[in-house]
């Protein structure tokens, strides 16, 4: 770790003018991809400015069709949430199985959406959910928040304060855990909502996508066998030591027939 | 000692509530704090190395290079190996600087040491240090480094083939080859992997110029063996070497060897008259701390018509890294050629070796150390042989089991086995795991649409015979009567605190709260041997039984003396001494108070002993279930039943197990250090990239014993600590193999990662 200041943010204006001002300070919230990065030394940040404990950020309610949660949420508030469990149930299995207790007890909804880990979790039910991000200055759709590996619409400054996740009639989120990390190879969410049927995978390729072939195909017939034969663009996964472009494709079909098993069983 | 304890660990609490105290916890008056400048390349010549830079970064008192090294002659490290190759040439060892002098062999490899007021001093420095390099190009696998016209990572190292060995007899082997009515041939590997016990490496080194002598604060697996390598590799003599080791983290073999970074803080401490400390990062762990494994080994069994085993030899390619660890070379060859047999009676054995240096990691003993790799290609081997020539695979087995009457068995290579009941073991992890019924749960699980099998091995190991020629145990008798057991093996896991304790308390007669264990004082003069090679039960152990018993001869005059009889007259039982007519009784505990005023405590008794090999054997069956549309494999059920002689405490020796099965699924189903060929980088280097096994990988082991106990150690014990990780390689490789066949894949390398079995899968649906 090289040396940094320390700085609790008051108010999100606070947060907001301190990271305008100083360009190369980072906002943390959970810290839990923040910290590591810091340790082996790839980030050199002049301040870190702790946003985590601001009540801007808190809580989870489900009002009018929607399920919103403050940024700051932790998993495992997300997971053991009365609230999400009755409102969209996969979001709750999905927050369950993100990294180990202590991630799960530090890292944060907001925090997550913000890195855009390829191989995050959040990004795959933001995307199938169709949700929205609301920041300190706007709303961001989340089809046009994420902009691939590590990229999105944030801009220097603005900082996420809640998301609001349309309630859906049916979700069911399917992860194959990367064998060493844990993070996704491949996280299928798939929604059934007022906006019809989404497929949005996440950890196979460099950034969140929707698989539309298969919305397609399900939304002409709800079923594993209409998964079948579907296209499905290989060129932009990832291959590394642990698994090739087509492993992962495969993976993405296995998940999300698996998903949609369970949905239909839903 | 038929005692049969479970007792909970009297360790536990300490070490779980967080009151253990490791390497990193140690601190010193007035210490430094050292960080290490790595090799970011494989193999290269280093042209200029400018230091200075560095020195004028803040908090910086030092900075350390090779020059340093070469100025202390910390060059040659130990090396065990004790036998000549081919035409009687012995192993050739590369020099070895503690800071690298001239070039760099491996990503990792240390250069220079800064030497700070803080940690976050030193490490903030070691950027301003620098270096300009020539690369030289590297050679990651065997294949390549001897290969014609490769890199040569040491000018005294030609080809980079670094030692030739053979043991048995060619000639009978091709003669029962020639006349075999079946040939089977199989080439295995066992995977190169990275030991990663939890506790990083770490030291603290102070000098004393008063005495010209230093103490060392490391992890390590006992101090006896680890002195004399700081002195073989510094000239200093073993008395002005005291090495300190309280808790440690977990050892697997990798603590058995002295590192270039303990010589490295050796030289700082003196030139600067201060203690310099130095913890590790799990990041240098990857990099640089001895990997295990990484042999290759062809194997060839001739067979008659009916499976009678004529022959068999193997080739054996043992990567050693970059330079020779102190146990690498000799465990790698020594346990393999001893365990070339297996279990069976083979008339004709054959073994070569081939040692080579490749641009990674140095490999050191690991868990096991040759014995899982022999007993994976030996059981991979008779496997396959069963399924070329249609026999069941147990009914192989049992056909060729060297017979009960055969014992003491000398083997065609170099062990003589003491008796072993290897199809008792058989027998019992057969009915255990339901062997009989497998067929049906195979029916079933492709009804589910997985593909299942099931797997065993039956093996043997010699365990450690050790390095020194004997064991000492001390125990000292308190002004209460309590014990103090003293011995040089250092548990880093294994529980001496509660089994030698029980050993001693035991044979005794008296409570275990009286006796408590002290490992590795610097402070006591004894010898003997580290704990490793499934050893310290057996060895330490024993002596621990000898020495209380030498105890209760030694006091016996003076009860008598308190009883007023004749030594003759007075026999001990129960704790106590007691006239052997008449009911005239003294207990243990009051005669220890009694005699407490006299210095140093009669009682105090010092006893040794000469303990070699034993031969745990046992019978391992794996049952997985493969899911074919990811290639994700769940291990359905394991069933370990060993033989290791007398069990001291089940509860210990079921944890043994269940850690080395454990190791051993990790290597099976996920960990392998890779580095890229072309550049020569470590790919593996964090627990992001490098699949170790989770707690989930195995939910139930069911752990059975059939214990004969070993007529070469005064407890009867032949060690445990290995069977584990050697039984298990190859019963879960049967066991994949078995689940594979049937849609077509046959032999695939560890690990059976989801990807490969995939990848398998599909190459078998195409052709």
């Amino acid at each position: 770790m090289f040396e940094f200041s320390y700085v609790k943010a008051k108010s999100l204006p606070d947060a907001s003018a301190f990271v305008t001002a100083h360009p190369d300070a980072k906002l943390m919230s959970g810290g839990m991809t923040l910290i590591p990065t810091l340790k082996q030394r790839l980030a050199r940040p002049t301040h870190l400015v702790d946003i985590g404990g601001l009540p801007e950020l808190g809580g989870i309610e489900s009002r009018d069709g929607q399920l919103i949660i403050g940024a700051a949420t932790q998993h495992a508030d997300v997971a053991s949430s009365a609230v999400v469990q009755k409102a969209i149930p996969a979001l709750a299995v999905l927050a369950e199985h993100i990294g180990d207790p202590q991630v799960r007890n530090r890292g944060t909804l907001g925090g997550s959406v913000a890195n855009n880990d390829p191989a995050a979790d959040y990004p795959a039910a933001v995307l199938g959910l169709d949700a929205i991000i609301v920041t300190n200055r706007r709303e961001i759709a989340a089809a046009d928040f994420f902009q691939g590996m590590f990229a999105t619409a944030l801009e220097a400054g603005e900082i996420v304060v809640r998301l609001r996740f349309p309630i859906p009639r049916r979700a069911v989120y399917e992860k194959f855990p990367h064998p060493a990390s844990g993070y996704a190879m491949a996280g299928v969410f798939v929604a059934d909502g007022a906006g019809g049927l989404r497929v949005a995978v996440t950890g196979a390729a460099s950034g969140v996508f929707r698989w539309q072939e298969a919305e397609l195909a399900l939304t002409k017939k709800m079923s594993p066998a209409a998964l079948e034969g579907l296209a499905l663009d290989m060129s932009d996964m990832n291959e590394d030591i642990h698994a090739t472009r087509e492993y992962r494709a495969n993976l993405v079909r296995v998940m999300t027939k698996r998903a949609v098993q369970k949905l239909a069983a839903a | 000692m038929s005692d049969t304890h479970a007792a909970n660990r009297r360790e536990d609490l300490r070490l779980i509530t967080g009151r253990g105290r490791y390497t990193a916890d140690m601190n010193l008056p007035g210490q430094l704090h050292a960080c290490f400048l790595r090799a970011d390349r494989a193999h290269a010549e280093i042209v200029a190395i400018d230091a200075k830079p560095a020195l004028a970064r803040p908090g910086v008192v030092a900075v350390l290079t090779g020059a340093d090294a070469l100025a202390a002659k910390y060059t040659q490290f130990p090396n065990l190996m004790s036998f000549t190759g081919r035409n009687g040439a012995g192993i050739l060892k590369p020099d070895r600087p503690v800071l690298a002098t001239g070039k760099v062999c491996y990503v990792g490899e240390v250069i220079a040491m800064v030497v700070a007021e803080s940690a976050l001093a030193a490490q903030d420095a070691l950027d301003a240090i620098e270096i300009e390099y020539r690369d030289l190009g590297a050679v990651v696998t065997m294949a390549d480094a001897l290969a014609p016209g490769a890199p040569q990572l040491h000018a005294n190292v030609p080809g980079n083939l670094c030692f030739e060995w053979e043991t048995g007899n060619a000639a009978a082997v091709e003669q029962a080859f020639a006349r075999a009515a079946h040939i089977t041939r199989l080439k295995v590997l066992t995977t190169r992997v990275a030991p990663s016990p939890m506790e990083p490496r770490a030291c603290v080194v102070s000098y004393t110029a008063a005495s010209d002598s230093y103490d060392i604060y490391t992890p390590s697996q006992g101090m006896v063996m680890l002195r004399r390598q700081f002195s073989t590799l510094t000239g200093v003599p073993e008395d002005r070497l005291r090495v300190h080791t309280h808790d440690v983290g977990g050892s697997f073999g990798q603590r058995s060897g002295v590192y270039p970074e303990h010589g490295a803080q050796m030289i700082a401490a003196k030139q600067l008259g201060r203690p310099v400390k130095w913890v590790g990062s799990r990041a240098e762990g990857f990099m640089s701390d001895a990997h295990g494994r990484g042999i290759e080994i062809a194997g060839e069994l001739a067979l008659d018509r009916d499976g009678g085993f004529l022959a068999a030899r193997y080739e054996f390619l043992c990567d050693m890294g970059a330079y020779l660890t102190p146990t690498g070379s000799v465990s790698h060859l020594r346990n393999p050629a001893t365990l070339m047999t297996g279990v069976y009676r083979i008339p004709a054995l054959y073994g070569s070796f081939k040692v080579v240096l490749t641009n990674t990691v140095p490999i050191a003993a690991y868990r096991g150390a040759g014995r899982p790799d022999i007993a994976y290609a030996v059981e991979r081997v008779v496997d396959r042989a069963a399924d070329e020539l249609k026999i069941e695979r147990a009914e192989l087995r049992r056909r060729n089991f060297i017979p009960p009457d055969a014992f003491p068995y000398k083997t065609p290579t170099v062990g003589v086995y003491e008796p072993s009941n290897f199809a008792g073991c058989l027998d019992q992890a057969l009915a255990t795991a339901d062997w009989a019924g497998f067929e049906q749960r195979r029916a079933d699980a492709v009804k589910r649409g997985k593909l299942r099998g099931m797997g065993l091995s039956t093996i043997i190991e010699a365990t450690g015979a050790g390095v020194f020629p004997k064991d000492q145990v001390a125990i000292d008798v308190d002004a209460q009567g309590k014990l103090t057991v003293h011995t040089v093996s250092m548990s880093s896991g294994q529980g001496h605190e509660t089994t030698f304790a029980a050993v001693v308390a035991d044979t005794l007669g008296v409570p275990h709260e009286m006796v408590t264990l002290r490992e590795c004082d610097p402070a006591r003069d004894l010898t003997g041997n580290h704990t490793g090679g499934s050893r310290s039960m057996v060895g330490a152990g024993s002596v621990c039984k000898l020495a209380a018993q030498k105890m209760i001869e030694q006091a016996k005059p003076f009860a008598a003396e308190e009883l007023e009889l004749e030594p003759s007259q007075v026999d001990y039982g129960d704790g106590a001494f007691r006239a052997r007519d008449g009911d005239k009784t003294i207990s243990f505990e009051q005669l220890a108070r009694k005699l407490a005023g006299r210095h140093p405590h009669p009682m105090n008794t010092l006893a040794e002993a000469s303990v070699g090999s034993t031969w745990p054997n046992g019978c391992h069956i794996a049952e997985v279930e493969v899911d074919p549309e990811t290639g994700v494999t769940q291990i359905a059920s394991y069933v370990a039943v060993d033989d290791s002689g007398t069990v001291i405490n089940h509860q210990i020796v079921e944890g043994q197990v269940h850690g080395g099965v454990a190791q051993g699924a990790g290597q099976i189903f996920g960990e392998e250090v890779i580095y890229d060929r072309a550049s020569g980088q470590l790919l593996t280097g964090s627990f992001m990239d490098y699949g170790m096994p989770r707690a989930g990988m195995l939910r139930d082991i069911q752990v059975g014993d059939h214990p004969l106990p070993s007529t070469l150690n005064a407890l009867g014990a032949k060690g445990v600590g290995e069977s584990g990780c050697t039984a298990s390689l190859p019963a879960l490789a049967n066991a994949m193999t078995d689940a594979l066949r049937p849609a077509g894949v046959g032999h695939l390398d560890m690990p059976y990662t989801p990807s490969k079995v995939w990848h398998a899968l599909q190459s078998a649906k195409v052709t």
